[in-house]
C-alpha cells in the first residue's frame, strides 16, 4: 500500500472539512526548513482531528494516540514532500488514514477483512420491520450516542463508515485504501448503516424500558 | 435493471435491496413508488437519511493526552540531525 497520501479531492469537499487555517501556509512553510516551533504549532492546529480520525476508525485510545504520535513523526519525515495540490489537512489526514490502516494490517487483519462482513446473513439482508414501525430515528440522535453506535460496529463496517460518511472519501478513494472493489465499499457503506440503525433503535428501546 | 420500472410491484426486500444503488444515485426517494404504499421501507429510508446526515455533523472532538506530544518530542530528539521541538506548550 501507498503510504504517501495523494489524490486531491474536490474542492467542496475541502472547503467543508478543511477551511483554511490562519498562519497554517507559514508554519508549513518554516516546518519544511525544519523549525521546531512551526511543527509544534502544525501540531497543535491538526492534533484533534487526526487524533479523533485514528480514535474512530480504531475504538481504542491507546492504539489512537500511539498512531497519532506515528502520523505525525511521519509528516515530520514527509512534509517536503507535500506539494500543495490538495488542502494541507487533506494531504495530513489522508497520511494519517494509511497509518491506521497499516497497522491494521500489520495486525492481521480481521480489521479490515471486507470479505468476512460481505458474507451475507440475517442481520444484514433486507427485513420487514414488522412491529416496529413505531419507533422512527428522526430527530432524536445526539451526537455522544451515535459516536458510541459508531464504536459498537463491527471494524470492517467502522472503517468504511468513518471513511465516507464522517470524513467524506468517496467510494473511489476508500477502495483503493482498502484495496477493495467500489462495490464492496458501497455495499458496506449500507451495511453498516443498517446495523447503526439496529444498534440505535436497540438502544431507544432500552431506554423505554428503563 | 430500471428501479423505476419495477417499484410499484417491488416487495420490500426487492426495494431494500436496491437501496444502496439509489442511495448512491442521490436519487429522489420520495418519488420511489415502493414508499408511498409502504410506511416501513419509507422509516428505514427516513433513518437511513438521518444517519448520514448526522454523521457529516460529527466534529473532531477529542485531544490526544499530552503524553502524544512528548513521546513526538522524544522521538525527534533521537533522529539525528532534526532540531530539538520545544517542550512544554502543549
Amino acid at each position: 500500500m501507498n503510504a504517501g497520501p495523494s489524490q486531491p479531492r474536490p474542492a467542496n469537499q475541502h472547503m467543508r472539512r478543511n477551511p483554511p487555517i490562519a498562519g497554517e501556509q507559514e508554519a508549513i512553510d518554516k516546518a519544511r526548513e525544519g523549525d521546531a516551533r512551526a511543527f509544534e504549532t502544525l501540531y497543535a492546529m491538526h492534533k484533534r482531528r487526526v487524533y479523533s480520525l485514528c480514535l474512530r476508525m480504531l475504538g481504542n485510545v491507546a492504539e489512537a494516540e500511539d498512531l497519532t504520535q506515528e502520523a505525525f513523526l511521519q509528516l515530520y519525515r514527509k512534509i517536503g514532500t507535500f506539494r500543495g495540490d490538495s488542502a494541507f489537512s487533506t494531504w495530513l489526514h489522508r497520511l494519517a488514514v494509511n497509518v491506521v490502516l497499516m497497522h491494521l494490517r500489520r495486525k492481521g487483519l480481521p480489521q479490515v477483512s471486507l470479505e468476512e462482513t460481505l458474507e451475507p446473513s440475517q442481520d444484514d439482508g433486507p427485513r420487514k420491520d414488522i412491529g416496529a414501525r413505531d419507533l422512527t430515528l428522526s430527530g432524536s440522535i445526539d451526537r455522544v450516542t451515535l459516536e458510541r453506535a459508531i464504536e459498537n460496529l463491527p471494524p470492517g463496517y467502522r472503517l468504511v463508515f468513518v471513511l465516507h460518511d464522517v470524513e467524506g472519501y468517496e467510494h473511489n478513494e476508500i477502495a483503493g485504501m482498502l484495496d477493495c472493489s467500489i462495490g464492496n465499499s458501497k455495499s458496506q457503506l449500507h451495511k453498516a448503516r443498517m446495523k447503526l440503525r439496529d444498534l440505535l433503535r436497540t438502544g431507544q428501546r432500552k431506554e423505554q424500558i428503563a | 435493471m430500471s428501479v423505476r420500472a419495477m417499484d410499484k410491484t417491488m416487495t420490500c426486500a426487492e426495494f431494500q435491496e436496491t437501496l444502496p444503488e439509489l442511495f448512491e444515485a442521490q436519487a429522489d426517494l420520495n418519488a420511489q413508488d415502493h414508499l408511498t404504499t409502504c410506511e416501513n421501507c419509507a422509516a428505514l429510508v427516513r433513518d437511513l437519511n438521518y444517519i448520514a446526515s448526522q454523521a457529516k455533523l460529527l466534529l473532531p472532538m477529542h485531544d490526544p493526552s499530552p503524553a502524544v506530544w512528548d513521546n513526538i518530542q522524544d522521538a525527534l530528539r533521537r533522529t539525528p540531525g532534526v532540531p530539538s521541538a520545544q517542550p512544554g506548550r502543549k
